[in-house]
């Protein structure tokens, strides 16, 4: 069974930790990159852009879920299921890679670059997690 | 340890003999091949190399549907897309690649392109392509790249002065020939710096942190072959001998890089490369020692490992070892007759801050046993300038 059972679900949570890493430390980096990243998840079927190259005022980075006209510089796909994951610290990128569980289409020096910048996410997903009551999720 | 994972992939089958490309159309037809697009540079041709090439390709039964031989030093994204346009118009149904690290490359991305259609730069990624691409024969005149066997193409984009590289486990040229006779009249200081390259890939792909153990046994292997065959393929160049285990060396590098990929030396070439077209072979030449240095204290032991491969004795602890090894890296660079400062090589001071900059943005420096940044890669470069 899937993890989230809708895309509301996925906005949630991988949308949300998005959102609540906009006040950690790790934004400003990810500003730096000025890298705009969308991700097109499936089962279920959901979209987040996170747009660090044309970021509103006074704010990192910006998100979309669902459609959006923000041209990505990396297209990153793979299951929700695997992005939750992903964001818990649990997957080896190069094994997931290497098995097809991700694919990336951009420029690959962009997406080696956000691998050390995204690093303390992985501490923030399962605390953020917990701090919206789906501590359910964390395992 | 019990390591997370593994994955190693060599699509290659590799051939190699003396004179083995006047058997070239043999082989080729024996894979499928019956029209053939050549790629090369101008350089080889004048050489006679081509020539020798399509000869045997003619006499094996397998026409010669067209050629590309503008492919520059560093391949470039537009010269891909135009030689792609070329063999799509002569309708061949093998590409055959005679040259070094650039003409191999450009074949791999007219490869994608041929095969899958579309644009190069829709190919730029992570795992896209999944399935046999069309039919691609190499035939390597230097003993550096090993591009002839690994699964990577690097294509610059000139006008915005980027690097591109492009990686699939298909990538890799179906037939590797690897004919010493195709070498011999390399120049010394090229034999060197190309041989050195080499030596770098598989020294930084066994202490790489996504090295593996079947790597290991290449990288290992290549080491000691690069090690005991340069000198003499670098000062009689037509020792045919030298020149075959010379080829051995840097295909098994190149396949031991490929999978395990290489670190900081290698992030540092890229940039010297970029700023001031210093050659990669020298680069790597040059900063070899001075990286193994940088990382000894978090890979005292591995670099230790290549003692015996070097033919230096371990003796006491790993660090002391490894100190050995550093040494007999410069020898060997010595000994071939490559400078060892920067200022050597064309490198201007002033523009050494930049260049660690871009050296600690590179994809390589993601592998390098210990984190570096810019002011530790600035360091490097005035220490080696
Ligand atoms: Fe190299």
């Amino acid at each position: 069974m899937a993890v989230f059972k809708d895309a509301s679900e996925v906005y949630e949570c991988i949308g949300g930790l998005f959102r609540r890493a906009m006040t950690d430390p790790l934004s400003q980096k990810v500003a730096d990159s000025k890298i705009a990243v969308r991700f097109n998840y499936s089962e279920p079927d959901s979209a987040i852009t996170v747009d660090a190259k044309n970021p509103p005022p006074g704010q990192p980075y910006a998100i979309y879920e669902g459609e959006t006209s923000a041209k990505p510089d990396v297209v990153m796909t793979m299951k929700a299921d695997i992005a939750h994951q992903f964001w818990l610290g649990k997957v080896n990128l190069v094994a997931a890679l290497a098995k097809g569980q991700m694919k990336a289409v951009g420029p690959i020096q962009s997406i080696i670059k956000l691998i050390p910048v995204i690093k303390p996410a992985f501490e923030l997903y399962p605390q953020y997690l917990k701090e919206i009551g789906r501590s359910d999720l964390v395992q | 340890m019990l390591p997370e994972f593994l994955d190693f992939s060599m699509r290659t089958r590799v051939m190699g003999s003396a004179g083995l490309v006047r058997e070239l159309g043999d082989q080729v037809s024996r894979i499928g091949g019956t029209k053939a697009f050549v790629v090369s540079d101008r350089t080889l041709e004048k050489l006679g190399l081509v020539g020798r090439a399509k000869d045997s390709l003619t006499a094996g039964g397998v026409a010669v549907a067209g050629e590309f031989l503008d492919v520059p030093p560093n391949s470039d994204v537009s010269v891909v897309e135009r030689a792609a346009a070329a063999a799509s118009g002569a309708g061949g149904n093998v590409l055959v690649a005679i040259g070094g690290g650039s003409v191999i490359d450009t074949a791999k991305g007219m490869n994608m392109v041929l095969s899958k259609g579309g644009a190069l730069m829709d190919y730029q990624g992570l795992g896209l392509i999944n399935e046999p691409l069309g039919k691609l024969v190499a035939v390597p005149t230097t003993a550096g790249t090993g591009s002839e066997v690994t699964n990577m193409a690097v294509i610059k984009d000139q006008a915005a002065r980027v690097k591109y590289s492009f990686t699939s486990p298909y990538l890799g040229p179906d037939l590797a020939v690897l004919d010493p006779e195709m070498t011999l009249g390399l120049p010394p200081g090229l034999t060197a710096s190309t041989g050195m390259d080499a030596l770098t890939h598989a020294v930084e792909a066994y202490i790489s942190l996504s090295a593996n153990p079947v790597s290991d046994a290449l990288a290992l292997y290549a080491v000691k072959v690069i090690n005991e065959w340069l000198p003499e393929a670098t000062h009689e160049g037509f020792n045919v001998e030298a020149r075959y285990w010379m080829l051995i060396g840097s295909n098994l590098a190149g396949a031991a890089f490929s999978n395990a990929l290489v670190g900081c030396v290698h992030a540092m070439a890229h940039a010297l490369g970029g700023l001031f077209d210093v050659p990669h072979g020298l680069a790597n030449s040059i900063l070899l020692a001075p990286g193994l240095e940088y990382n000894l204290d978090f890979a005292a032991a591995r670099i230790a490992d290549l003692a015996p491969s070097f033919g230096v004795r371990p003796a006491g602890p790993a660090e002391e070892t490894a100190r050995a090894v550093i040494e007999a890296v410069r020898s060997l660079a010595k000994e071939c007759g490559l400078p060892a400062r920067l200022r050597d090589a064309g490198v201007r001071e002033d523009g050494l801050a930049e260049a660690a900059e871009a050296a600690a943005m590179d994809g390589a420096i993601f592998t390098n046993p210990r984190p570096a940044t810019a002011e530790e890669l600035l360091v490097m470069f005035r220490k080696t300038f």
